[in-house]
């Protein structure tokens, strides 16, 4: 039996390949419609991630923390009456009046056809909250005050987290992929960076040219976090370019972006998601520390300042009647930097095929194989 | 005509009630999955004769490795195994393995039964030297050092090692089948009775799996050892062990005397992979690989298990498993149908490899050149810091001094073992790999200039004509795409004129053309969904999408079961006159690089240190063999006719040494020069050059050349391997 050229085709290269591909698409025409795709890709890109994201109680709060944070940090403020001092009793407890607030009028809570609760350009009727969280040494209501420093601690965690990862995406995924001089060099700047001390060098950059900006606080804080991802994400780019799909894409003639976006980043996705949240937090702590410290300057809203306050004025570690006022923003910091952690976690699981597999709508059977 | 009882039961000598070391009742192993349980040995019975051979074969996921663990009582968790493995000491009172401590399993395993793992290289801690593994080993056995070690010495001068050499060194600086050799010497240092080998040599190249088998043999005589060798591969063990069991979906289906079992296997099962397996000596036509697939462990056929695929299977096969049919004590088979396996499924061993139709491809083949390689080298400078600092230098001649011609519609195999530079040299021929000099062009044009942009090609319809499939399916896909995603790329790159729905089209024909249905299923699988084989066709139609004028294939079947091989490969085929390609097909095993290219008259290169030392016709190559290294490796290839196999063990392997020389250090002259039973002094000073034979072979050897002045050359002095001595000299 010989394969030798009986095939019938001719060989002017192209002419085969149209008779190949006509062939090919003669039987069995599958006609899809753009509703069809776009279903397709609907599923592929969104719902199936969403469902297992969902699927999984810690994605879930974490989700839950993350979207709380933004939306705090975005609409919050326009439904929240800015805080200014005197507008409470001065060191007010939180939830005054206690559980008898809820049908006795005066306290935390009015509920009642009177009253009505206004949030911006909201109101709600029949029911009215006061400073449920207290209020500090002078008189400032936390709720409000914690909810007003949220859109600048957000700013800065979103900027920070985005440079500082950014940044260590572009080194090291670069210096991985490209090798050779680029890599050295690249490298070499990394190296760099990694030697100079965080901390010291940050409350030196912040004495000398203190910024304020809430965004640039936030690159500042999280600046020394990059090198040390980015040098391992050069090492996993090293490792996944020798994996044999990547080179058959080389092979294909693939762009080097396509490669870098279709085979390179999915694989990194779970660890860069991590290291975001990892840089978030960084920032959350770095900024709290510092403005609790009274380093940075106090020109934006900030729980450290809260807590510096609440240290400083109203003695809340001492004078435990006022502990509190230093309870509510370590609270905020602690659930922020859990749901962080847990919102990463979980999209670890949607870059995972094999759970997404069992998410998808579109796949038929869900047999694992056993080799 | 139906078999008769009495042909099947062959008078046996009179050890007919065999002296059992290992006694196996029932033995089941189960875990818990969160689909079901999975039940990866299921009841299984059989009984390990004292100082035997036992050869167990079987595909992967077949249970045969479990089996190996629940000798030794060592399934990991979360896996419960149940039943009862009873051992018999020599002297003393049968114990039930099972049963056994954790401190007294822990003293068993070296003692009584030791076990040989595939993955030598991570065995041993990369930071102790051997000695130290041995000396611990002795140690936590509170044994007598002195005279274990110098039992270890011996041993390992059995297995053709320096003793002193090897005790000297850490794990990374031995070869990999040096290490494994080491590591059997290490398992049989406190004398254990029985040696469970779970293929121990399927990372190992063909020659030293032979030469480690031989070896085997020659320990088990001299040490009274009960070996158990579980392996996939038939033709390995067929003519080395005394008996063979058969294990398909997780039991033994049938067992007996090897000669027996190959020549007449009585179980439709052993039949079909007796067919199925690709050997060097089967005529092609009989070659079929098996329908079907293994079943899983979580929900395997009811009745026999084999049923699903068996050509015999009948209403009753589907309600009740068969029992054992025993024909005599020592041979057995569980099928209901054995009477007419004969008949329905017929295999012959081996052909009369002097028959051989003389090779009318005519060489001078009319087609067209597709890809040339005139006088390539590929060095890899490996100076390390360290080696700079001490101004050593190495450098590895991956590839020296190749000339080689593919042409259209070929298939060519490049045959050698591993390090030798096959792959190099392939990846040189499609343009992945810069050679450090000479020229690889395509269709006349020189491809690197073309890559610099100076040529009459554009670089794109280059890379795009040459292609390649890896040989593991399962790092060759990206695992967060799924089939469909995958099999776009291509299309989407090369064929912007095809609509969504044309590419939708395109693809689903061609996974329907590779047996790949329904199309819209396996499309929108992810790989992790696909089985090896599975994976395998859509990287091969991935790189057929493209279509290219040439693939190459490296190693593209040897990661797959050896039953499907044949399948993968005549798909190959198949698709070769569908798109118009050829393949260069890298392969360390002669027995696929056989089937491949004799079925299509292609051609067979042999290399040998980064040398091409043989190329031609594939008959001329595996029936004529002339250099004298392509000889080891035929010699290497174990024939699956039980006669012809012994035959091959009696004889030793054509070489004077086991192990290849360091690749950067390689040899002055001809580079098989320090293993050749046949060199002389000229051979230690000049290069042989490929030169014309008789046949239409290639020939890179001063044998060929009558008026050679090898011939008036001193032979070296010429002591060939001897694998079968009892004792070997030091
Ligand atoms: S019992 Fe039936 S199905 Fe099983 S191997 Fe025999 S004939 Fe085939
Ligand atoms: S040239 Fe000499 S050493 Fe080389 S293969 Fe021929 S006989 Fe052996």
């Amino acid at each position: 039996m010989s394969h030798t050229n009986e095939s019938g085709f001719e060989t002017d290269e192209q002419l085969t390949d149209e008779q190949l591909f006509g062939h090919l698409a003669e039987d069995d025409i599958v006609s899809l419609s753009r509703r069809e795709r776009f279903e397709r890709i609907l599923d592929a890109y969104f719902l199936a991630p969403g469902r297992v994201a969902w699927d999984d109680w810690r994605t879930r709060i974490g989700i839950l923390v993350v979207t709380l944070f933004v939306f705090f940090g975005t609409i919050g403020p326009r439904l929240v009456t800015p805080p200014a001092t005197n507008q409470a009793p001065n060191n007010l407890q939180p939830f005054d009046g206690g559980v008898a607030a809820l049908w006795e009028e005066g306290g935390w809570i009015d509920i009642g056809v009177d009253h009505q609760l206004s949030m911006g350009p909201i109101s709600v009727p029949g029911i009215d909250i006061r400073y449920p969280l207290g209020a500090d040494n002078y008189g400032t209501p936390i709720g409000r005050n914690l909810i007003h420093a949220t859109p600048d601690m957000l700013e800065m965690v979103v900027a920070g987290a985005i440079v500082s990862v950014g940044l260590a995406a572009i080194f090291g995924i670069t210096a991985g992929y490209k090798g050779g001089k680029t890599d050295e060099f690249l490298m070499y700047i990394t190296d760099i960076v990694m030697t100079m001390p965080g901390l010291p060098l940050l409350i030196v950059i912040v004495a000398i040219w203190s910024p304020r900006q809430a965004w640039l606080i936030g690159v500042v804080l999280a600046i020394d976090a990059w090198p040390g991802l980015a040098r391992a994400l050069r090492s996993q780019v090293l490792t996944l370019r020798e994996e044999s799909y990547v080179e058959a894409s080389r092979t294909m003639g693939l762009p080097s972006r396509t490669i870098l976006a279709r085979d390179i980043s999915p694989q990194l996705m779970p660890y860069i998601l991590i290291n975001f949240a990892n840089a978030g937090r960084q920032v959350v702590f770095g900024s709290v520390a510092l403005y609790f410290l009274g380093v940075l300057p106090l020109t934006t809203a900030n729980w450290g300042i809260m807590m510096d306050t609440a240290y400083s004025e109203a003695h809340a570690l001492v004078n435990l009647s006022n502990f509190y006022q230093i309870f509510w923003p370590m609270a905020a910091v602690v659930v922020l930097s859990f749901g962080l952690i847990l919102f990463a976690q979980g999209m670890d699981r949607v870059f995972n095929p094999r759970i997404r597999a069992r998410h998808a709508k579109k796949v038929g059977s869900d047999e694992e194989q056993i080799n | 005509m139906t078999r008769t009882e009495t042909e099947l039961e062959i008078t046996h000598d009179d050890r007919s009630s065999h002296d059992v070391i290992l006694e196996v009742r029932d033995v089941d192993v189960t875990f818990d999955m969160e689909r079901g349980t999975s039940r990866v040995l299921d009841g299984v019975r059989f009984d390990v004769h004292r100082d035997e051979m036992l050869g167990i074969v079987g595909e992967s996921g077949s249970g045969k490795s479990m089996f190996a663990s629940a000798l030794l009582n060592a399934v990991v968790d979360p896996g419960q195994t149940s039943g009862e493995i009873i051992y018999h000491p020599p002297d003393g009172e049968p114990v039930d393995v099972l049963s056994l401590s954790e401190s007294q399993l822990e003293r068993f395993r070296w003692e009584e039964i030791s076990m040989v793992f595939q993955g030598a290289m991570s065995s041993f801690n990369p930071t102790m030297k051997i000695r130290e593994h041995f000396e611990e080993t002795i140690r936590a056995h509170g044994e007598d050092i002195e005279e274990r070690m110098e039992h270890g010495w011996q041993l390992l001068a059995d297995l053709y090692l320096d003793p002193e050499r090897v005790f000297d060194s850490y794990p990374h600086e031995l070869s990999g089948g040096m290490k494994q050799r080491t590591l059997i010497a290490l398992s049989l240092i406190l004398e254990p009775k029985v040696l469970v080998m779970d293929e121990p040599t399927a990372a190992l190249d063909l020659l030293m799996q032979r030469s480690i088998m031989s070896l085997l043999g020659n320990l088990q005589e001299e040490y009274d050892l009960t070996i158990v060798f579980i392996t996939h591969d038939l033709p390995l063990v067929a003519g080395l062990a005394d008996r063979l069991a058969v294990m398909y979906a997780f039991e033994f289906v049938e067992y007996g005397p090897s000669e027996q079992v190959i020549r007449d296997a009585a179980h439709p099962y052993t039949r079909a992979l007796l067919k199925s397996v690709p050997s060097v000596d089967a005529s092609l036509e009989d070659m079929h690989p098996i329908e079907g697939e293994s079943p899983d462990p979580v929900d395997a056929p009811s009745g026999c298990s084999y049923h699903p695929r068996c050509p015999l299977a009948t209403v009753e096969c589907t309600q009740a498993d068969p029992d054992y049919h025993e024909f005599s004590e020592e041979r057995g088979a569980a099928c209901f149908h054995w009477e007419q396996s004969g008949d329905e499924i017929e295999y012959a061993l081996g052909v009369d490899p002097d028959e051989f139709p003389e090779s009318t491809a005519a060489f001078e083949s009319e087609e067209e050149t597709v890809v040339s390689l005139d006088d390539v080298d590929v060095h890899f400078e490996q100076t390390g810091l360290i080696d700079e600092l001490f101004g050593k230098e190495s450098v590895v001649r991956a590839v020296n001094d190749v000339s080689i011609e593919l042409r259209e519609n070929e298939v060519v195999a490049l045959v050698g073992e591993s390090g030798c530079g096959k792959t190099t040299l392939g990846k040189t021929v499609i343009g992945l790999q810069e050679p450090t000099a000479g020229s690889v062009s395509y269709r006349g044009q020189d491809v690197w200039e073309a890559k610099a942009g100076s040529g009459d090609y554009e670089f794109d319809d280059i890379r795009r004509a040459l292609q390649i499939v890896h040989q593991d399916p399962g790092s060759s896909l990206n695992s967060s795409r799924t089939v469909r995603a995958s099999l776009s790329a291509p299309l989407k790159r090369w064929r912007p004129d095809l609509g969504p729905s044309d590419r939708e089209t395109v693809i689903y024909n061609l996974l329907k053309r590779v047996g790949m249905k329904p199309p819209e299923d396996y499309a929108a699988r992810f790989p992790h969904q696909l089985s090896g084989g599975e994976k395998q066709r859509v990287v091969l139609v991935r790189a057929l999408l493209m279509s290219p004028d040439l693939i190459l294939a490296d190693e593209a079947v040897s990661a797959l079961d050896v039953s499907l091989r044949v399948e993968m490969m005549d798909l190959m085929l198949d698709l070769q006159e569908m798109f118009d390609t050829s393949y260069l097909f890298i392969s360390h095993d002669f027995s696929n690089a056989r089937y491949l290219t004799e079925k299509s008259d292609g051609r067979i290169g042999i290399m040998y240190l980064g040398n091409l030392v043989e190329i031609g016709p594939a008959q001329e190559i595996i029936h004529d063999p002339k250099h004298p290294y392509t000889k080891v490796l035929r010699w290497a290839t174990p024939p699956l006719d039980p006669d012809e196999a012994k035959e091959a063990n009696a004889t030793d392997p054509p070489i004077r040494e086991i192990d290849i020389p360091d690749p950067t250090d390689p040899p002055s002259g001809c580079p098989f020069q320090t293993r050749c039973p046949d060199a002389r002094e000229v051979c230690t000073r000049e290069v042989p050059e490929l030169q014309d034979t008789e046949g239409a072979a290639r020939v890179a050897c001063f044998r060929e050349d009558d008026d050679h002045e090898y011939w008036a050359s001193e032979p070296v002095e010429s002591d060939t391997v001897s694998l079968k001595t009892e004792s070997k000299a030091d």
